[in-house]
Formats: structure tokens, C-alpha cells, sequence
């Protein structure tokens, strides 16, 4: 049966490769992310630059270097010129008992905080295995801009998916072929799970593709693969219902990407609402996989949250399938 | 091979009874003839009996299967080619006998010898959608022969298509029927019928109004048919007149006495004729 599965993969694949509109949706997301890694660059560059002196303690250059940067000068005249050059940098330097940090001004708040909690964690003499947790929820080591195109992205990317569903169970509505694959040995099921492969494949592959392209290497790729399979369910019922509703492509296109309405209130949910209010959001899908995605991108991500997050997702998409599961079952016969 | 008993199904669209309450068996290796008008529900049989329609009432067995019960493989033994047909546009000719070929559990044909048989050939590499559509039928003929099925049902297999191809249709009906094949044909193209059929059934309005043998309906109802044409005024008219039927034959004296007759010879009745008689409605 699964290889009856791949054999109805393989034929949506041929087919998609000679329609415009599947192709568009296959490559749109790669093009934009590569719009975004071009738009945002040097974003990547997460490291944090700090200048010190030659004369500081050996002990305190080297713990500083396990988490930045480090640059060294003579003379605090030399340090503060190369803080004031256009580059994100700061400088630490010692200051009877204790250190100054010294900034340009215009530095984000970020490197600020960074420098501060680095040197602090040092006078507390933390070592690396206690103090990572905390200096990277406090460091945010990732360009939140970035992250957040690429995590609607990712959405776009899922719903796309759903989208080249409905485009091929249309084309087999328009060719009533439906019918000819019923009086074969593969069951009704097995059919089912055949249409939804080059969907899933096509999102799954997208968005690694649309990460990596994108530049976050670090995240957990486990984590993503997890909370993108799960996402996706949602978005293949919606791609089943929509292609057996519609009577051509436009029609189910423009179906599918009614769900962009839910998919980017959630989203703005999720960034403009006060945590007081983000509560109004829990009943959506979308706004869990944009909390996760959001989460795993930041690299704040633990596994019980993104369990949680998925759970939710998964549930939402079974209601909504068991729902349907007779409709599309009737559709297809 | 297949056992129908008070098979009945009504649309849930539809207030009447599509098909009402028939039964008749087929056995292995036989030649089986639907033969109704637009609409008596022959699809709708078809479709009972492939699986594509939910049973609603009646025992229907189907190779040995109940088709109370759902097993997908059935279809192996299974062949079925459609009154509309239906293949893959985007794929070429034989893209798709590959795909569907693969579909199945037992040994298949091959897609290229198969496209040669129905006349397509030189055709393989091009797409089916655009082929005409007496192509695209020929296609879906061909498919329903892939995997050498025991049991084959036939839609109007000659439906569309002109006499020469509509021939070649028929020999190949009558290559699988030398091989065992059993068939259950549906056809308004009653030449068709008498040449490959063992039996036919006559269904109008979901009713099945007889079932027998080409030949015994001809010592039945043929023989004593007459064709007359006379003058009537301007206009040349012909009647077909039964030599058994008091009516019929009162009606021949009277237009032997009160016109000019052009012709008249007796025939052996053609199944449509034997139709009309039995059902008192044409085929179309
Ligand atoms: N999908 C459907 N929904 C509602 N009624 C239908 C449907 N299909 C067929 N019918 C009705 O059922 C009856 C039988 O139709 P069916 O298609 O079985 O006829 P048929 O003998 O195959 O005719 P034809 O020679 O035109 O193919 C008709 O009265 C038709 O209107
Ligand atoms: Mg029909």
C-alpha cells in the first residue's frame, strides 16, 4: 500500500510539473526567502564585538572570548575609537573595582545588555555550562526582523501546500479520473495519503529550504520538521475540501488562500497583542505554529513548549479532519 | 461471475427509482448484453456493480465477492471501461496506462502494445489532452484491458467512434471473449449486441423487461415482420407490420387495398426491432 502511495506521489509530481500554477507554488517560497536573505543582510552575523585592553586581567579577556568577539587595545583612547566606528561594538574596560562599558549611542540595546550580562556573569565567575540558558534568552543572538519574515513565510509556505492539494484533486475532479483509480486494488485511504504526499513533501522541503536559505543554520531542525509536519495537516483537509468544492484551479486557489485571513490575524495576534489579550488568539491553529516557529527560530525553543504548541495544532487539524473525513471521502468517490 | 438479486438504487437527487428491482445472474465466460434507452439506468448498474455506487437493496455478487462488503482487491481481477471517459490530461498516452498500470497487484499489459491495439499508435508520447475525444475513449478501452481481467465491464466501448474503429473495438471484445473473458456490455449499437452477445437484457425505466439470447429472440419475434412502403398522396411511407398480430395484419389489407404499394418484403427482425416491439420504445 505505501508503494501504491508513492505511485500516485509520482504522478501528481509529473502532472504539477506541467502546470504554471503548481510550479509558481513550488518556487515562490525559495524566491522570497531569498528576498529576505538579500533585504536583511549581515543579520547572521550574531557575534557580538568587544573591545578590551591588552593590560586587563588574562582571566577576564579569555571568559569574555568564550561569548564575543574580542578585540584588544592599548589605551582606552584606542578602544573608544574603534567603539565609535560604525560597526556594532562595545567596549569593556576596567574601572577601579569594577569595569566600565563603553558605547557608541547608537549601539542596539541589545549589544548593550549582552555587554553588561557578559561581564556580570564574569564577576560572578559563572561557567559556560551553568550560564548558557541564560545568556542566550537574554543575549536573543537572533535578528528578530529576519525571524519573523521568515516565520510568516513558513506560514505562507503551509498554506501554499494546502493550495497544491486542491490543485490536483481538482485536476482529477476536471478529468473524473477519480473514478478510474476506485476500480483499482488501492483503497480509498491509501489514495488519500498518495494525494497528500507532494503537498506535504513540497512545504517540508520549502521550508528547510526557506530556513537555511535564510541563514538560520542553528535552529533545531528536529523542532522545525515537528511543528512543520504538524502544521501541515491543517492546511492538506483545508486543500481537500477546497478542491472538491471547486470546479477549476482559479476557483480553489482563491479558496485556499481565504486562509490568509486567519493565518495573518494570528500572527498579528501574536506580535500586537498585549499578553493580556494573546488568550483571544488560542483558539487558532496558526497562532500556535507562529508562537513555535517564532520560539524555535529565536532559538528559545525547549521541548515541552513546542510540544505544547504542536499538540494544538494537531488537535485543531483532527477536529476539523474527522469533521470533514466523510465529505472528502464522499468527494472522492 | 456475477449474481444479481432485487437490486434496487434511487439518487439521493432524485425522487425516482433509477434501478427497480432487478435480478439476473452471468456466468463465467459469457457475453452479457445491456441493452436499454437513455436513462433505463444501465450506468447505474454499472456502477453497482463495479463499486463505484453504494449497494442501497439487493444481493449483489460480484467474482466472488460480496459487494455488500468492501475488498479493493477485487479489482484485480477487475476491468472497467467508462461511458465518459476519463484520463489524465497532462499525461501522454502512455504515462497514463504506466501509472494505472502500477496500480494493481497482478501481472499487467504492456501500455505500448495495448495503445497499438486500439489504433492509437505513434500517439503514445503525446498528451491525452489533446487527444479528440473518440481518442481519449479508445484510451480509456484500452486501460480497462491492463490488467488482464477476468471480469470486464464495458460502457458504450463503441460510443463515438466511426464504424471502422467501432470494428476494431468489437474484434478485440471478441479476442477476450475467446480467452475466457466474461463481459458485461452496455450498448445502445444493437449490431454490436447480436454479434458478441450470449444474452441480452432489454431495461427501460430501471425495469428489466426480458433476458435471452440473441438467437431465441429472433425465432420469437423475427421472420414474420413485413416491410411495406406505399403512396400516400405525395409522400412515400414505409411500415413494419407483424404477420401474428390481428391488428398489423388488418392494418396490411387496408393499406394493400387503399394505396399504391412501392415495396414489400418480409425480414428477419434486428434486435433495435425486437426492442421496440418488446418495450414499445426506441432505443435512443
Ligand atoms: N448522478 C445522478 N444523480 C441523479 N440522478 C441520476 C444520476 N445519474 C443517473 N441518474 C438518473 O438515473 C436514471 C438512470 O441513469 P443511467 O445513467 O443509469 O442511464 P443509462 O441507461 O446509462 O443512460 P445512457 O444510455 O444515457 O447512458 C436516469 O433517470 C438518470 O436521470
Ligand atoms: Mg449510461
Amino acid at each position: 500500500m505505501i508503494k501504491k502511495m508513492f505511485i500516485i506521489f509520482g504522478r501528481d509530481f509529473l502532472s504539477s510539473r506541467r502546470d504554471a500554477l503548481a510550479i509558481y507554488i513550488i518556487v515562490v517560497p525559495l524566491i522570497l526567502a531569498v528576498v529576505i536573505a538579500l533585504f536583511a543582510p549581515g543579520l547572521n552575523d550574531t557575534t557580538v564585538n568587544i573591545a578590551m585592553l591588552e593590560s586587563d586581567n588574562a582571566l577576564h579577556i579569555e571568559y569574555i572570548e568564550q561569548y564575543a568577539k574580542v578585540e584588544v587595545f592599548k589605551n582606552i583612547e584606542e578602544v573608544e575609537r574603534r567603539v565609535n566606528k560604525r560597526d556594532e561594538m562595545a567596549g569593556i574596560i576596567p574601572l577601579g573595582d569594577g569595569y566600565e562599558i563603553i558605547l557608541q549611542g547608537n549601539e542596539a540595546e541589545l549589544i548593550e545588555m549582552y555587554a553588561v550580562m557578559l561581564n556580570s556573569f564574569y564577576d560572578l565567575r559563572l561557567t559556560k555550562e551553568e550560564t548558557t540558558a541564560t545568556m542566550i534568552s537574554f543575549g536573543r543572538t537572533v535578528p528578530p526582523l529576519k525571524a519573523k519574515l521568515t516565520n510568516m513565510l513558513i506560514s505562507m509556505t503551509i498554506m501554499l501546500s494546502g493550495m497544491l492539494i486542491a490543485i490536483s484533486i481538482v485536476e482529477e475532479k476536471n478529468d473524473d479520473t477519480i473514478n478510474a483509480v476506485n476500480v483499482t486494488p488501492i483503497s480509498q485511504m491509501g489514495f488519500i495519503i498518495g494525494k497528500s504526499l507532494l503537498g506535504s513533501s513540497v512545504a517540508m522541503i520549502s521550508i528547510i529550504g526557506a530556513i537555511f536559505i535564510t541563514g538560520f543554520y542553528n535552529v533545531n531542525w528536529v523542532m522545525i520538521v515537528v511543528i512543520g509536519f504538524c502544521s501541515m495537516i491543517l492546511s492538506l483537509v483545508i486543500g481537500f475540501l477546497q478542491g472538491i468544492n471547486s470546479e477549476d484551479f482559479m476557483e480553489a486557489a482563491a479558496g485556499v488562500k481565504m486562509l490568509m485571513l486567519p493565518i495573518a490575524g494570528s500572527i498579528a495576534g501574536y506580535e500586537l497583542l498585549s499578553d493580556k489579550w494573546q488568550w483571544t488568539m488560542y483558539w487558532s491553529p496558526f497562532y500556535w505554529a507562529y508562537k513555535a516557529n517564532d520560539l524555535i527560530l529565536a532559538q528559545t525553543a525547549d521541548w515541552p513548549t513546542i510540544l505544547l504548541c504542536t499538540g494544538l495544532v494537531v488537535l485543531s487539524s483532527a477536529i476539523v479532519f474527522i469533521l470533514f473525513l466523510p465529505r472528502i471521502r464522499k468527494g472522492l468517490s | 461471475m456475477i449474481s444479481v438479486k432485487n437490486l434496487s438504487h434511487i439518487y439521493s437527487n432524485n425522487d425516482k427509482l433509477a434501478i427497480n428491482d432487478i435480478s439476473f445472474e452471468i456466468t463465467k465466460g459469457e457475453t452479457f448484453g445491456f441493452l436499454g434507452p437513455s436513462g433505463a439506468g444501465k450506468s447505474t448498474t454499472q456502477g453497482i456493480l463495479t463499486g463505484l455506487l453504494k449497494l442501497q437493496k439487493g444481493d449483489v455478487q460480484v467474482a466472488g465477492y460480496d459487494m455488500n462488503k468492501v475488498d479493493n482487491k477485487r479489482f484485480n481481477k477487475i476491468g472497467v471501461s467508462f461511458e465518459q471517459s476519463n484520463v489524465y490530461s497532462k499525461l501522454t498516452a502512455k504515462e497514463n496506462l504506466e501509472f494505472y498500470s502500477k496500480l494493481f497487484d497482478v501481472p499487467t499489459r504492456d501500455p505500448e502494445e495495448l495503445i497499438k491495439l486500439v489504433g492509437l499508435e505513434g500517439k503514445e508520447n503525446d498528451r491525452a489532452g489533446s487527444f479528440s475525444k473518440g481518442m481519449k475513449h479508445r484510451l480509456t478501452f484500452a486501460r480497462s484491458m491492463i490488467n488482464n481481467p477476468e471480469l470486464w465491464f464495458l460502457d458504450e466501448p463503441t460510443t463515438g467512434l466511426d464504424p471502422t474503429i467501432a470494428a476494431t473495438i468489437k474484434n478485440i471484445i471478441n479476442e477476450q471473449k475467446a480467452k475466457g473473458v466474461t463481459t458485461f456490455l452496455t450498448t445502445h449499437n444493437m449490431y454490436i449486441a447480436d454479434e458478441l452477445c450470449d444474452r441480452v437484457a432489454f431495461i427501460i425505466d430501471g425495469h428489466i423487461k426480458l433476458i435471452d439470447t440473441p438467437k431465441n429472440l429472433k425465432m420469437q419475434y423475427g421472420k414474420k415482420l413485413v416491410d411495406i412502403e406505399y403512396v400516400d398522396g405525395n409522400e412515400v411511407k414505409k411500415e413494419t407490420l407483424k404477420l401474428i398480430d390481428d391488428k398489423d395484419k388488418k392494418r396490411m389489407y387496408e393499406i394493400i387495398n387503399n394505396y399504391t404499394i412501392q415495396t414489400m418484403h418480409s425480414k428477419e427482425a434486428t434486435l433495435e426491432e425486437i426492442f421496440i416491439q418488446v418495450t414499445g420504445r426506441g432505443l435512443i
